[in-house]
Order: C-alpha cells, then structure tokens, then sequence
C-alpha cells in the first residue's frame, strides 16, 4: 500500500467551494510536491507555483501529469524573492497553501 | 507575514482573491481504522500552536489594516493514511511537511509510546488495517479591500 493524501478530496472541494480556477491565472505559494496543484490546474488557464524547498520542486516536476505541463510552471524561489521580479496586478488567484507561518 | 500578504495584494489583480489555508489551532489526530471501523483516536503528541497562532494573527492584521476582507471562509479535514507507522513517518521526513524530529525528550518518549501503540492495535486488527493522521484546516477567500469582488 501507497501513502493516500486526501482520498476524499476534502481540500479540493473546499478551494473550489470558494473561488472558480476556470481560465485563471494562477499563483501557488508554497506548492510543495504539487498535491494539491494536480487538483485544479486542470481548470485554471495558467499556473505559476512556487516552492522555498529545492527538494519539493524536484518531485513536483518529476511527478507533472503530461496533460498540465503546458499550463503549470513550477519555480524554486521565495515569496518575496518572486515578488519582487514580478509585476503588480498579475493573478487572478493566488493561493497561499500551508504556508503563512 | 504581513509583508508577504502585502506583495500578494500588489500581485493580484482588482477583481482577484486570495485563498488562503493554514491549520487550525488545534493536534491532529492519529487514527488506525479497519475498513471503515475506527479502532483508536488519540491527538498526536507535542502540538505546539505557536505557528499556527502566527498565521491567524497574520491573517487577522490585514484584514485589520483594510487589506484583505475576507468573503467566505470555512474548515476541511485534511487525512494521510498509510499502512504502517514507518511508512507514514517516511512519508513525513520526505516531504518535509511535518516535523516529526525530537524536540524535547518527553515529547519523544509520548510519540514513541504512541507509535508503540498505534502499530500493535495494527498487529491485533490484521491485514487492511491503516494508519491515518487528520489535520484540521482552516480555508479563507480574501479579496483585496477596495474592490472586494472575485
């Protein structure tokens, strides 16, 4: 047996209970090995996700389904490092995942 | 924190929003189930909320300073199961999103005694039976201030 994270799909459910990704650009910080951006990326029109942890970067790379590698830019890079190279007004959604601490 | 969510402001667009998610204050709890029997819940020991206290606080401040309002928000349960105590740990230790490294030596020894315990219930229950650690977390959408649509 595998480790299974969220078979319910609680926290997918949760995000899409709260905002629409349908054609979205999109910020993740803090995306981590990707888990939860596999689950609406599908939806949104172009993701950016970000991660401090080389580590984590690697393995979201290395598992990207080939359906999102054209919509999803994973980057090894801290917050206000990104931020500060990057232009205001740019996401219609930024999501902050387990990160503001 | 604040600063973070500041530049997050910048970076969205008018009409955008922020989703935020971060755990509550409260442990996780280990569980073992045998199907969808549940045969043990204990909280995992050594919980400390001093950075879950941080990100409240963060997110409460700028709301506070008329950055963010805050639309809807909500709770979901976020499980991790596997079929071993060990596997689980592994897990942990890879993805880094736990931190299961001692700290202080009673918390150790209440985690050891648990996992200790966690792995006989295993034992007795036979096969199909797994391990699972639920945690709480708290999801928000903030939209920015002066044009609180999304």
């Amino acid at each position: 047996m595998t480790i299974r994270v969220d078979p319910e799909n609680n926290e997918p459910r949760a995000l899409f209970d709260l905002a629409d990704f349908s054609g979205q650009r999109v910020l993740e910080i803090g995306c981590g090995d990707g888990r939860l951006t596999w689950r609406y990326a599908g939806k949104a029109g172009h993701v950016t996700a970000i991660d401090p942890f080389a580590d984590a970067i690697t393995r979201a790379k290395e598992n990207i389904p080939d359906e999102l590698k054209s919509r999803v830019e994973f980057r090894h890079i801290a917050f206000l490092d990104f931020a500060a190279d990057s232009e205001a007004s740019t996401f219609d959604r930024v999501i902050l995942s387990w990160s503001l601490c | 924190m604040v600063h973070a969510l500041e530049e997050i402001q910048r970076l969205l667009k008018p009409d955008g929003c922020l989703i935020e998610i971060h755990p509550v204050l409260e442990a996780p709890l280990i569980k073992v189930y045998q199907g969808s029997n549940v045969l043990f819940v204990e909280p995992y020991p050594g919980y400390c909320d001093e950075e879950d206290l941080r990100a409240e606080d963060a997110r409460a401040q700028v709301v506070q300073r008329g950055l963010f309002v805050i639309e809807r928000s909500g709770e979901f349960d976020l499980p991790t199961y596997g079929s071993s105590v060990p596997e689980l740990r592994d897990y942990w230790a890879k993805i880094d999103a736990y931190d299961d490294s001692p700290k202080e030596e009673a918390v150790e020894a209440r985690r050891t005694e648990l996992y200790a315990r966690v792995e006989e219930i295993m034992r007795t229950a036979g096969q199909g039976a797994e391990v699972a650690l639920h945690e709480r977390a708290s999801i928000a959408r903030l939209n920015p201030r002066l044009l609180d649509f999304c």
